[in-house]
This record gives C-alpha cells, structure tokens and sequence, in this order.
C-alpha cells in the first residue's frame, strides 16, 4: 500500500505543478466557468421572481442560490474529465509510453485527476465557497452549514469524484476502439450537465424520470453531495444515498477492470 | 533470454470506399480489410548481445518491439522475455525492461527534467544508493547535469533523446529496446548515444536490440542483425556474414591516360569471365574507368594488368560494396535478387 502511494502520489503533484506552470490558460477557465454560475443564477432569480411560490422544486429561492455555486464547487473538484487524457494518449499513441512502464494506467490517470481536482479545489473553489458562505449569513441571513454536512459532503463528494473519474475511464476506453471520440465527449458533457443536476437540481423533474436516476450513476456525480450539503436528507435517506455512491463505486471499478482487460487484448498503439 | 516464437500480428480495419459515395457506403458496410504486419517471424537472442534490427519503413520493426515489450499482444506466437510473456505479464515485465521510442519521449513534457528522474525512481522502485550510483554513471556516460533543471519542453532533441535514454537505464533494465534511438541528431550527438549504449552493454551486460536507419549505428553497435521485409524475417546472423556473403563485388576505378585504346578492349573476354562477373563503365570525357568484379572470381591485379597491358592509369582506387549498398538492395529486392 505504501509502495503504491508512493508510486502514484507523484502523479498527483505532477499535474499540480503542471498546472502551476501554465497559470494563464487555468484563470481564463476559471473566469468562464465562473460566468455560466452567474448567468444561472440571474435564470433563476428571474424565475423566481415571476412566481408567488416559495418553494420550486423543493429548494427555497435562497436554497437555490446555495445550490448553485456549491454546484460549482462540487463540479470543480469531482468532474475532472480524464476520458480527455485517454482520447489525447490513443490519438497520439502516447500511450504506449504509459505501458511501458510497470504502473497501472489506471491509477496513473485517477491520481492524475486527484493533483487536478486538488488544485481546482484551491483555485478558485475554496475561495468561492467561502464566500458563498459569507454572502450566505450577511445577505440573506441564512445560518453558517453544520460542521457535520460539511464533513458529509467532502465524504460524499470522494465518492462522486470516484464515480465520475471510474465512469469517464470507461467512456475514454472506446477511445482504444474507435481512435477518435471528440465527438463522443462532446456528448458526454452535453448530457452530463443534464443529468448530474448541474443544470436544473433533479427535484425538478416528474417523478417517474427521478425513479430512472435512481437507478443511474449520475445523479451520484454531483446531486447527491450538494443535496447533503443543502441539508435535505434525513439520516434514513442520507445513508441510503451514501451506500448508493458506495455501490457506484465498486460496480464502476469492476466495470472498468473488465474493459481494460478486453481493450488490453486488442490494443493498437498508433503512429511510428 | 529472449525467445520470439512465430510471432504473428494482423490489423484489422473496416474497409474504405474512394469519393464522397464511398465514405457513405463505408458507413454502413461490415467488410474489414486484414493488413498483416508481421508474419511469422521466430529468433532467439542471448544475453548482452546488440541485435540490430533492421527493415525498410512498415517493414514491421515497432510492431516488434511493441510485442516484445508488452504493450501489443501478438495476433498468434508469442514471445518470452526473461522467462515472462510481456503481453501476458506486462507489468511485471515492464519492471524488466527499459525502451525508447525515438519519436516519442516518456519524460513528462511540462516539468523539470529531474522531476521526471525523482517519478521514474519511484515507478520502478529504485533504492537511494542505487539511484546515486546509477545517476552517476549516467551523468558520465550522457552527460544530463548541463540541463537536468529545465523543463523537458526546453530541451533540444539531442539532449531530450538523451534524457530518454537515462530515463529508461535508471531502473538498470536487463534488457533495453530502442526504437530508431539516433533519429534526427547531428553527428556528434549519435556518437555520444552510441558510445554510451556500448558503455552500458558492456558495463551491466544489457542486452539492446535496436531498430534504426542508420548504417553507421550497426556498423559500431550490433555484433549481429536481423533484417525483415514485409513482416518476414530474411536474414538474421553476423555483420561480417551479411557483407562477406552479399558484398561480394569490388570496385576499381582508374583514371586512363589514352582512352581510345580502352574503347577496343573487351575486358570480361580477356579475363575469361563472364558479363555479370565483370561490369565495365567507361565515361570518355573525364576519362574515367571503372570494373566492377566479383571478388571471388577476379582479383584487382588481374584487371589492374589486363588495363595496363592496353594503356597508362594516372590514379587508382579500390572500393568495397558497402553495407550500406547491400541493406539498400535487399530492400529494394529482397534477398534472392541480392544474392545473385
């Protein structure tokens, strides 16, 4: 176990340290995902605003600017699209480079995503979050979050980075298929906004289409972290979905093992 | 050590139509086209040996080397490396082994090149002392301390290849595979790769199997090479063996004081051989002569007289096939045709 930490952690502060030194190209992303938090949350005030409701879809308007930015946060450090470094490796046959060696290419790129969810967590999340928090209590006059869904959430929100690094190694292993899946990701991340909630919380929907997410991997990518956060679950509930996330994890894990075992056999390294 | 036992490999790949019209129909057509890109091949090789292996391009080397090194798994065949089967095994052997693909650097391209080294240590598991040791040598033998700081991004290609190179010795491989190692380096910086692939052979007994273009690194590296075509292996044995068995023409070229004499002689008459034994080019302007002979029939002095017995020569010179010239005519026509 040690031996492996110390194989893999270095790939979580390398992609620190490479993401250090192109420091530009990272503070525009941040700006631009920062400004679709913004253009929702001005959304959803108008809606709000049109209606005499309190509450739409469960969430109070003030729920709903905490359930907005914590999206953010939450995509910010579980989201890390490592499918884009697979596509990247097969295209350009780098990764041979990976088998060349005696690791697992695998753990390589979830440690990988670890160093990038680390340091998104730093810049701009942290900061984000916290003010959130302060805009929270001083604006809208909401209480401070219980160290307790705190600590929830950063549980559940490992899980969710797990679930999604696991799940976006298996779309990445169609890339050893069919050599090019841009495309394919561009999808993913169309309909990955759509499912996770980020988009519109879950508790939107007919209840017949929320049924079909239970049984999904998706909603436990981002959803279920910030609804914990949010406070919406009882303990019944909130054990439920923190052994959902836990499933997720295992079946993911098996999932993927299973492909690469299957991609191993038929691997083309392309180019010289 | 290393034992290729009918190594096959195919690829498939779904059939293209041409045009606009074919793209659709390739849409929905499921004909797949087979490309074989090594067929059969089958070699053993001992340890500490340098293997050149060598072949036109798509003749099938990287192929190779990516089976042997685990990271392809052969269509039928298999290979054992060290008692493992690197498709089967592939980290275990990869813990065996260090490579070099030429074109492609394993070095991680943002960070400082000693970064890379601290990782690669703790990949492979590489105790303090021995990476003390190892970097020493290394420094040495490649010289890395002038850029070991700078981002590999930095790098020019000769330092970057012999990054590469210290890279994939740091774990003290037992076997070392290098993919064209020299490609696009100036002449100073091939001798220093070379030189330090010799040091290292024959300090740690590595054994290297190397595929490259160049002539000049089988020349100084390889005690034996294997040249395949179109996937088939068609020679494996000695250097000398290749040129004393293909290299079997000579050439004299001799710059003739009166050439109007030479225009009457008929040379492979004189000598009583045949036309293929002995070609005779003969340019009247610059009043250049030149007999090329196979050596196992015809000796120089026997021309040198049979030329002199007509005319004065000014100056002579006595070339031998190069190997470069027998690799180039196995590749333009196989064996047979070279052999002849």
């Amino acid at each position: 176990m040690r031996r492996k930490l110390r194989i893999y952690v270095p790939f979580a502060l390398n992609e620190l340290k490479t993401q250090l030194s192109y420091r530009g190209a990272f503070y525009l992303f941040i700006l631009i995902s920062t400004f679709s938090s913004f253009i929702s949350y001005f959304l959803w005030m108008a809606i709000y605003g049109s209606t005499d409701k309190v509450m739409l879809g469960g969430l109070t308007r003030n729920e709903m600017v905490v359930y907005i930015f914590m999206v953010y946060v939450t995509r910010s450090i579980v989201c890390i699209s490592i499918s884009d470094w697979v596509s990247e490796d097969v295209v350009k046959g780098t990764v041979a480079m990976n088998l060349i060696k005696p690791m697992d290419y695998r753990l390589s790129l979830i440690s990988r995503a670890l160093g990038r969810s680390g340091y998104q967590f730093l810049v701009p999340s942290v900061f984000i979050w916290i003010g959130l928090e302060l805009y929270k209590v001083n604006v809208l006059g909401m209480q401070v979050t219980g160290i307790w869904n705190i600590l929830l959430y950063f549980i559940s929100s490992i899980m969710s980075f797990l679930i999604f690094v696991l799940f976006d190694f298996c779309v990445g292993m169609i890339a050893f298929f069919t050599n090019y899946i841009f495309g394919l990701l561009m999808v993913k991340e169309a309909l990955l906004r759509f499912l996770t909630g980020e988009l519109i919380p879950l508790s939107f929907f007919p209840e017949c289409v929320q049924r079909i997410f239970d049984f999904l991997p998706f909603s436990s990518m981002v959803y279920t972290p910030v609804m914990i956060y949010l406070g919406k679950y009882n303990t019944a509930e909130l054990g439920f979905v923190l052994a959902r996330q836990a499933v997720w994890v295992v079946l993911l894990y098996l999932l993927g093992s299973l492909i690469w075992k299957k991609v191993t056999t038929r691997l083309v390294v392309l180019g010289g | 050590m290393i034992e290729v036992r009918h190594v096959s490999k195919e690829f498939v790949s779904p059939k293209k139509y041409p045009g606009l019209k074919g793209a659709i129909k390739g849409l929905f057509s499921t004909e797949k086209v087979v490309k074989k890109a090594v067929e059969d091949i089958s070699f053993t090789i001992q340890d500490g040996e340098i293997v050149g292996y060598i072949g036109s391009n798509g003749a099938g080397k990287s192929t190779t080397i990516k089976m042997m090194t685990g990271i392809m798994k052969p269509t039928s065949g298999e290979c054992i490396v060290n008692g493992i089967n690197p498709s089967a095994q592939r980290k275990k052997n990869a813990q065996e082994i260090g490579v070099v693909f030429g074109q492609r650097t394993q070095l991680w391209w943002d960070l400082p090149l000693s970064e890379s080294f601290t990782i690669l240590k703790e990949i492979y598991n590489v105790s303090d002392e021995d990476y003390a040791e190892r970097m020493k040598f290394l420094n040495q033998v490649l010289q890395l301390d002038a850029f070991f700081d700078r981002p590999v991004r930095t790098l020019s290609l000769g330092q970057r290849m012999r990054a590469d190179l210290g890279a994939a010795l740091l774990h003290n491989p037992k076997v070392l595979y290098l993919d064209e190692p020299t490609i696009g380096l100036d002449l100073v910086v091939k001798d220093n790769i070379r030189a330090a692939i010799k040091e290292i052979n024959e300090k740690y007994q590595t054994t290297v199997i190397l595929t490259t273009h160049d002539i000049g690194d089988i020349e100084e590296l390889c005690n034996r090479i294997i040249i395949i075509d179109e996937g088939k292996k068609i020679y494996d044995g000695s250097l000398e063996e290749l040129k004393d068995t293909y290299g079997t023409r000579r050439t004299v070229s001799m710059e003739i004081k009166s050439p109007k004499e030479i225009v009457g002689l008929d040379l492979p008459e004189k000598l009583k051989v045949t036309e293929q034994a002995c070609k005779v080019d003969f340019d009247e302007e610059r009043k250049a002569l030149s007999v090329s002979f196979d050596k196992h029939k015809l000796q120089v002095p026997q021309v040198l007289n049979a030329v002199m017995e007509v005319t004065e020569v000014s100056d002579i010179q006595i070339q031998e096939t190069q190997l470069a010239e027998i690799v180039k005519e196995i590749y333009n026509h196989g064996l047979k045709q070279a052999d002849s």
